[in-house]
């Protein structure tokens, strides 16, 4: 990410300068610009909460304005509530010397994958994440149209074999190719996706280029369109030049 | 904290305040209920008359001596908080030597914590007296005697600023803050926000500093000089603030010289007393079982069970046979309890040794080549790195909670097949191994989702069919390397868990996180076996001695502890790095610890002794990885700089001076070689190293994330 520019005096709210001056006197030099906005907003939230709550206790008090006990009182609630922090070190070393009084447990030897008793695993999923990726149809001739999608579900754990984005970020999906309804319906192009890159969760450009087409525009069935896949597709995971390059045919027969 | 009242009244009866304990003893009986004439009401405020603050503060300070559980109050107890300026304070009893043991919960340090010594105005004075009297004082005292401006400056502005006048801590903190250390900077600066109470109430690293002592060392001739001027009248309030919260270990020698001191100085909690690092530590390896190993050198091939007749002539595995004794610094093969070795691994030793018989033996002349993995387009966002120990995966922790796991050999991830599918296949076949494997899910690259938060670390289990990953959200996760899913989530810390690791034999793991506290888990068990509580700052980085009797914990408060597994036990205390510490490396042969730091700085240490015994400058800029070689000969070290850095480190630990005078005093000579040992620097495009790690031949590895600055 490029250096932070800092908000010019002049153009920039009072709030934020002050948000910026707290910043820099707190020793922080190098942050993105929006941390000022998250800043402000969570002082804000912050503020706003407080005061109601100080007006409830007041209200509750049956005075007639708030005054700063309830301000206190309302601090003091709200911070055992959202601002937890941890143990003391006395509460930590009393439960320490508990902990450690007992004596290592045996092992059993020959007894399998050593795991916790069932209720404790998370080895019986009572749901399955449902995978986006269907049937690719090889033949050359057919195309659709991509499709958008928001908040694009995670294909299942095991079989991850193409970019799925993931899932917090409102990006458009690579569909490897759905079957093709010509009914004015949404239609999906066939895009050849790469393998997996790694991303962070929040890209700012997203590394699928999608287009939409309006259906209506679609005549004959032969329009080929092509996608601009340059960041996903020109990256290698590995730098290693031993290994050879990864070949995607296999991973759309096994789909 | 019945008790704790009780030791309370028995001391102000001591020391002759009747009336205090008198109005104690009545305020006590007005709230409360009767439990007999020794023991009273534990809802009794604790507090002179007349200190409005205090009545707040001692109910407050006795739910919380309510939480701990009963504790023995040795000579020590700290005195009642006194009320008007004017009084002289009640002195707390001189420190109990060996009465308090540091790691005891300690009530009375928490009493303590509410006294106030004499009139905050005065402050100011006392400090710039004591300054103005170390300044004058003899050259080779001075340095020692230097020591301690930092702890004392801190803990009277967070005496001024804990007993709410805000004003005077604020002009303390102006007058006396650029006196101090550069190395102390950060932590002045978090100071200089906390200026009200409430400020400190959520920071536990500022309430823990508050109750512990800071430990300076001193020589005695210092001591005695230091002590007979605060002795003198005027000086006696700025001696019990020495005396509460100083921790002063007298040795007998040499006072030290200022290049020694910030060697070892720059924790939280001040040095290490001489005492916390003389415990008896099994730094040995654990003997490698024996068994035949087939001889076949040019057989590249896996069939090389053992006992399997070849044409050649097996040959007794050497590595075994060689020490019949009993190594006296090695731990009893059953001094913690370890998982057998299975036919598995018993294959996996094999290959492990004829990989050996090839590896490269590297030296000064003979430098490792590098293979750097790079990860594009993590835009920042990867966190943890992990490679397999025969270097066959490669598992990357990212920002976006998703942890993945790519193969670096040609060889595919294949996850096992459904129930279905696996009855059908014929058990009794020779590769029964590959046939249960789905080959529709062949793939490279395996993602795996379960996390909520940002994933910090990553482990690979020895026989790699796991992977452990903690993240912020406070859990461990233990997933499945062979059908790719999670299996379980370990609960325990509630706050971001910053590192973890598997025991080298497997089925222990070792997590460590914002709580302060590493704990260890067995894989079978849903709770921790062990809580490791001593640190006062988040624990970033824990490691496994190599014989997985000892655990290596860095934390934020600038030091290495070593704990044992047995027991608990903290058993060393490092202190020297002036910055969080995140990395450690033990050596192999299980003798010397590498630890790197935000400082820049490289520092080894020797285990058994417990003292530094080297120090590696070159590095601009936080190191993240450590690796020795696998023979021990050459110590990699990679950072934020860009760059991977090789030192010698059969050179670096070859002439210790480890005689007694320097394990009676710790007085380190530190040879300034870090020029002589550093043996290639080697930059990278741009891309901090996060991860380092030898191949079975010496090849090193090394990962990181192209960042485009």
């Amino acid at each position: 990410m490029e250096p932070a520019k800092m908000a010019s005096p002049k153009s920039a709210p009072k709030d934020a300068q002050v948000m910026a001056q707290i910043l820099k006197d707190m020793g922080i030099t190098e942050y993105e610009p929006r941390v000022i906005n998250q800043m402000l907003e969570f002082a804000y939230r912050y503020v706003t909460t407080i005061l109601e709550d100080a007006k409830i206790y007041s209200s509750h008090a049956k005075k007639s304005s708030v005054d700063a006990d309830d301000v206190r009182l309302a601090i003091q609630c709200r911070t055992d509530q959202s601002f937890t922090s941890p143990p003391p070190r006395d509460f930590l070393l009393d439960i320490a010397r508990q902990k450690n009084q007992t004596p290592l447990p045996l092992i059993k030897p020959y007894s399998g994958p050593r795991l916790p008793p069932d209720r404790y695993c998370l080895t019986a999923p009572n749901y399955r994440l449902k995978s986006l990726q269907k049937k690719v149809s090889s033949t050359a001739g057919r195309i659709t149209v991509p499709r958008l999608s928001v908040g694009a579900v995670s294909s299942r754990p095991s079989t991850p074999t193409l970019g799925a984005p993931s899932a917090q970020t409102v990006s458009v999906s690579a569909k490897v190719g759905t079957p093709v309804s010509l009914s004015g319906q949404r239609f999906t192009v066939q895009i050849p996706s790469s393998q997996a890159t790694v991303k962070s969760a929040t890209p700012t450009t997203p590394t699928v280029q999608n287009v939409l087409i309006n259906p209506s525009l679609i005549g004959p069935k032969n329009i080929l369109i092509t996608t601009n896949m340059v960041s996903s597709q020109s990256t290698a995971n590995e730098a290693n030049p031993l290994k050879r390059k990864h070949e995607d045919d296999d991973d759309y027969d096994n789909l | 904290d019945r008790q704790t009242l009780v030791a309370v009244l028995q001391f102000l009866r001591r020391s002759n305040l009747r009336e205090s304990e008198e109005i104690l003893r009545r305020e006590a009986r007005l709230l409360g209920d009767e439990l007999g004439n020794a023991a009273l009401s534990p809802a009794g405020p604790l507090g002179a008359p007349g200190a409005d603050g205090d009545h707040a503060s001692g109910e407050a300070l006795l739910s919380r001596v309510a939480a701990a559980a009963p504790i023995a109050i040795g000579g020590s107890v700290a005195a009642v908080a006194s009320s008007s300026p004017g009084v002289t304070a009640v002195t707390a009893l001189p420190p109990g030597k060996g009465v308090v043991v540091e790691d005891q919960p300690d009530v009375s340090a928490v009493l303590s914590a509410y006294n106030q010594q004499g009139d905050p105005t005065l402050y100011e004075e006392y400090y710039s007296g004591l300054k103005h009297f170390i300044e004058c004082s003899l050259d080779c005292h001075r340095a020692e005697l230097s020591q301690l401006f930092y702890p004392l400056f801190v803990h009277m502005y967070l005496e001024l600023v804990y007993n709410q006048h805000e004003s005077e801590a604020k002009s303390f903190f102006e007058r006396f803050h650029g006196d101090q250390e550069c190395y102390y900077q950060d932590d002045l600066r978090v100071l200089s926000s906390l200026t009200k109470k409430e400020h400190m109430k959520g920071n536990e690293t500022m309430l823990d500093f508050r109750t512990s002592k800071f430990v300076l060392r001193i020589s005695r001739d210092s001591y005695q000089l230091l002590k007979r001027h605060l002795q003198e009248k005027q000086n006696n309030q700025i001696w019990n603030i020495v005396q509460e919260h100083l921790y002063i270990d007298i040795f007998d020698g040499m006072p030290r010289s200022k290049q020694q001191i910030d060697a070892m100085v720059g924790s939280l909690a001040g040095e290490a007393k001489r005492e916390a690092n003389k415990a008896k530590v099994f730094f040995g390896l654990l003997k490698e079982p024996e068994f035949d190993v087939p001889l076949d050198d040019e057989d590249e091939e896996g069939e090389n069970e053992e006992g399997k007749p070849k044409k050649k002539k097996p040959k007794k595995d050497s590595v075994g046979s060689k020490s019949k004794k009993q190594d006296p610094n090695a731990p009893p093969q059953n001094r913690i309890p370890l998982p057998e070795l299975k036919d598995s691994d018993k294959l996996d030793k094999v290959m492990n040794m004829k990989e050996a018989a090839r590896r490269v033996r590297l030296g000064p002349e003979c430098l490792p080549s590098i293979c750097f993995y790079t990860f594009l387009n993590a835009y920042q966002g990867l966190t943890a790195v992990d490679i397999t120990d025969d270097s066959s995966m490669i598992v990357g922790g990212f920002a976006d909670s998703t942890v993945r796991v790519w193969s670096v050999t040609p060889k595919k991830l294949r996850s096992v097949k459904t129930a279905a599918d696996l009855s059908l296949i014929d058990k009794e076949s020779d590769d029964v191994l590959e046939r249960i494997m789905d080959e529709k899910t062949a793939s490279e690259l395996k993602i795996l989702y379960g996390h909520s938060g940002p994933v910090y670390g990553t482990s690979f289990s020895p026989d790699r069919n796991y992977l452990l990953s903690c993240s912020e959200d406070g859990t461990v996760r233990l997933w499945s390397l062979q059908t790719f899913t999670c299996l379980v989530g370990y609960k325990g810390h509630n706050y971001p868990v910053w590192d973890t690791q598997f025991s080298p034999y497997g089925y222990y793991f070792v997590s460590g996180g914002h709580d302060r506290v590493a704990r260890l888990w067995a894989t079978d068990h849903y709770q921790p076996l062990r809580i490791f509580a001593g640190h006062l700052a988040d624990v970033t980085c824990t490691r496994f001695h190599p014989n997985s009797n000892y655990i290596a914990t860095g934390s934020a408060d600038r030091t290495i502890r070593l704990w044992d597994v047995l027991n608990g036990n903290c058993v060393r205390i490092f202190t020297g790095h002036k910055g969080p510490i995140h990395s450690l490396a033990f050596s192999p042969n299980g003798r010397f610890l590498a630890t790197g730091a935000t400082d820049g700085r490289v520092l080894l240490w020797d285990i058994g002794h417990g003292l530094m015994v080297g120090e590696l400058k070159g590095h601009t800029d936080t190191i993240y990885a450590l690796r020795f070689s696998r023979d021990g000969e050459i110590l990699a070290s990679g950072s934020m700089d860009n760059t991977v850095r090789l030192w010698d480190a059969v050179k670096a630990f070859e002439d210790l001076e480890t005689d007694d005078f320097t394990t009676a005093t710790g007085h380190i000579n530190l040879p300034e070689n870090s020029q002589d040992l550093l043996l290639g620097t080697y930059m990278t495009k741009s891309t901090p190293v996060v991860h380092l790690h030898f191949t079975r031949r010496n090849l090193l590895l090394a990962a990181g994330a192209y960042s485009s600055q």
